[in-house]
């Protein structure tokens, strides 16, 4: 599931603020970073993406990456 | 002839129509009829007996939709102090954790997750609670003789995994002919008494893993929320609360939920920091956006600041950005003392508190922490912050609450103040916008960390008293009907002919929560505390046309609560 693919979300239903998609169980960073680069369009490295998605590369080891969690594939927006 | 005529009060009906002078009669435990003139008592007829509310407030009970009793209503059935507070409604199960269905091979696994997120002692928990259940029916049988407080208790999404994949629940996704299970599961809690489901996108469990409904999809959430479409039943979250962008695109993905399958949506909590100052802004502008495309989406907001007390003798979130000190807290007391006496660990321990990180959307800062609890030498400190301490001393704030707590052998308590939600002219208008209600007291939970009661008093005396940001019968009815109608709870909230009798008699002008106490009455003969607040200015609250409680007499022996029905929203 991305933030721009949900079938059945009416059509005025506002863009996301960030793209996303959500990984699979224990998902290494390179999957993710391939899927990122699709989602984008364009190439988005590991490092890059962990950069955008501190609470997940932040994250304990034993907090696994789970398929709700949000992997943003746009860099963080000002406050 | 009524069972029951309360006369000579100010009506608040829970729909924000002006207050009157009038009297209410009952009977069967429902509303007969309501008068609203001065002295109308004997338009209504006769009664067994007659309560002369004395000219106070009659508001319908309170409903409190965000609470942890799950565990406390099985040796508590009036969910105390709530109830003096108020409170005639509790809504018990949220973030994804209940106690049922359950089978018996997961109670401990069960039973430890439950304590670490909710923080509950663990011989409080072992000594009061008897597992004598399996199913959602089984539990709610199980605690239905003994209220004295209406319950309408969510099922948990992370027992219902539990149910179907086991302790697999914990690692994997489920297939689909799992994802059945867990539906047909849900229906038969749902048939079981459970009002709605919860589940958590940000919950770890005892072993510092997520809690098994993280394992589930969203295809398996909307499987689920499918079957809440059948009957029109909440659905409460817990989101990653702490930061604006997850908490923006989760609320995205909440209200396609709501408006795919109809139903409504709340999660909890959403409150104001410093650490994050434009966090509820940005989150009411997201809820406004799906508001005016149909969905049912409302964030829980509380109205207590954010306050902890804590010891060293275990973990506490005060220490979530501070990784020696939660690394050493969470080896136990014995590496606590050790790390306390050993210079290099100290000077490691000085230079963690000095972060600039914060706790989840907490601001705490070491030194503005009061010594709230001291037996020994530092008796005469009590009261006072740690930075104001370590001046004199001519050491760092981090080294007192060392030295002091190695003194009192880790039983020192500490309060950080103000941690978070404390700004009450932005909280002021939060308290009254449409997509907010008032909730997240988190009531049962985190009983040694700070009290969880008496938000409702709060509400009054800052915010209709102090800030007079709402009126008295809009505040009423925030706490009533506004909670009724987004959960559907039928029967609840207004005070009209037809409806259940559940009634808080209060002084508007002194309805308050007391100050934060120790209490040791949790079922393990005092082996553990929890903080308490107890109520000021309410003078009498009813159950199903029973009292319950009353300034005067305490708490009555009255069991009249119920679990209530759902699918009544509006």
């Amino acid at each position: 599931m991305t933030g721009t693919v949900t079938g059945r979300q009416k059509a005025d239903a506002p863009e996301p603020i960030r793209r996303f998609f959500m990984p699979e169980v224990s998902e290494s960073w390179e999957s993710l970073a391939e899927r990122a680069s699709t989602v984008a369009a364009t190439s988005i490295d590991v490092g890059t993406l962990q950069s955008w998605n501190l609470h997940l590369s932040m994250r304990p080891p034993s907090i696994i990456l789970t398929p709700t969690d949000i992997v943003f594939v746009d860099p963080p927006l000002p406050e | 002839m009524f069972d029951l005529i309360i006369k000579n009060g100010l009506i608040c009906d829970g729909t924000g129509t002006l207050p009157a002078m009038g009297a209410v009669a009952i009977q069967g435990g429902k509303i007969i009829s309501v008068a609203r003139e001065a002295d109308s008592s004997p338009a209504l007829g006769e009664a067994h007996k007659t309560v002369d509310a004395g000219g106070a407030v009659i508001a319908p009970g309170f409903i409190d939709p965000h609470t942890h009793f799950d565990a406390q209503l099985t040796w508590d059935g009036l969910a105390k102090p709530s109830i003096e507070h108020g409170v005639t409604t509790i809504i018990p199960g949220n973030c994804s954790l209940s106690l049922a269905p359950l089978k018996k091979e997961h109670r401990e696994f069960l039973g430890a997750t439950f304590r670490q997120i909710e923080e509950m002692p663990k011989s409080a928990f072992d000594a009061g609670l008897r597992w004598t259940w399996e199913t959602f029916g089984e539990y709610a049988d199980s605690i239905r003789p003994n209220l004295g407080i209406h319950v309408a208790p969510l099922v948990g999404h992370s027992l219902l995994r539990l149910w179907v994949l086991g302790l697999e629940s914990r690692k994997r996704v489920s297939t689909p002919a799992e994802v059945r299970q867990l539906c047909d599961l849900l229906r038969e809690s749902l048939d079981g008494g459970a009002l709605g489901l919860s589940t958590s996108f940000s919950d770890i469990d005892h072993e510092f893993r997520p809690v098994p409904c993280r394992l589930g999809t969203m295809e398996e959430l909307h499987a689920l929320a499918a079957v809440l479409g059948e009957r029109d039943r909440p659905l409460q979250v817990l989101p990653e609360f702490w930061d604006i962008d997850l908490l923006c695109t989760r609320i995205d993905l909440l209200a396609d939920i709501s408006l795919r399958h109809e139903i409504p949506v709340t999660f909890s909590p959403l409150f104001e920091s410093a650490s994050t100052p434009r966090l509820v802004e940005r989150a009411l502008e997201r809820l406004e956006l799906h508001a005016a495309r149909g969905a049912r989406l409302t964030a829980q907001m509380q109205t207590r600041p954010v306050d902890m007390t804590f010891d060293t003798s275990i973990p506490s979130a005060v220490f979530t950005a501070m990784p020696n000190w939660m690394g050493m807290l969470m080896q136990g007391p014995d590496a606590t003392r050790k790390a306390f006496a050993d210079k290099s660990m100290r000077a490691a321990l000085v230079a963690d508190s000095e972060t600039d990180q914060m706790p989840i959307a907490l601001s705490f800062q070491l030194g503005d922490t009061i010594l709230s609890a001291a037996t020994g030498a530092a008796i005469a400190d009590v009261g006072r912050p740690l930075r104001e301490i370590a001046a004199e001393r001519g050491q760092h704030p981090a080294e007192v609450l060392m030295d002091i707590s190695l003194d009192e052998d880790l039983s020192a308590r500490f309060t950080a103040k103000g941690l978070g939600h404390f700004d009450e002219e932005k909280i002021a208008p939060h308290l009254d916008h449409p997509q907010i209600q008032i909730g997240s007291g988190d009531g049962g939970a985190h009983v040694a960390r700070f009290a969880t009661y008496g938000d409702t008093g709060h509400l009054f005396a800052r915010y209709v008293r102090a800030h007079r940001a709402l009126s008295l019968e809009r505040a009423v009815q925030r706490l009533t009907a506004d909670i009724a109608d987004v959960w559907g709870l039928k029967g609840k909230g207004r005070i009209a002919p037809g409806l259940d009798a559940d009634f808080v008699l209060f002084d508007p002008e002194t309805i308050d929560r007391g100050p934060e106490e120790l209490a040791f009455d949790l079922p393990d003969a005092g082996k553990s505390f929890r903080f308490i607040r107890q109520a000021r200015g309410v003078h009498e609250v009813f159950v199903g046309g029973a009292s319950v409680y009353s300034e005067a007499k305490g708490y009555s022996d009255a069991r009249r609560g119920q679990i209530v029905e759902g699918g009544q929203v509006r």
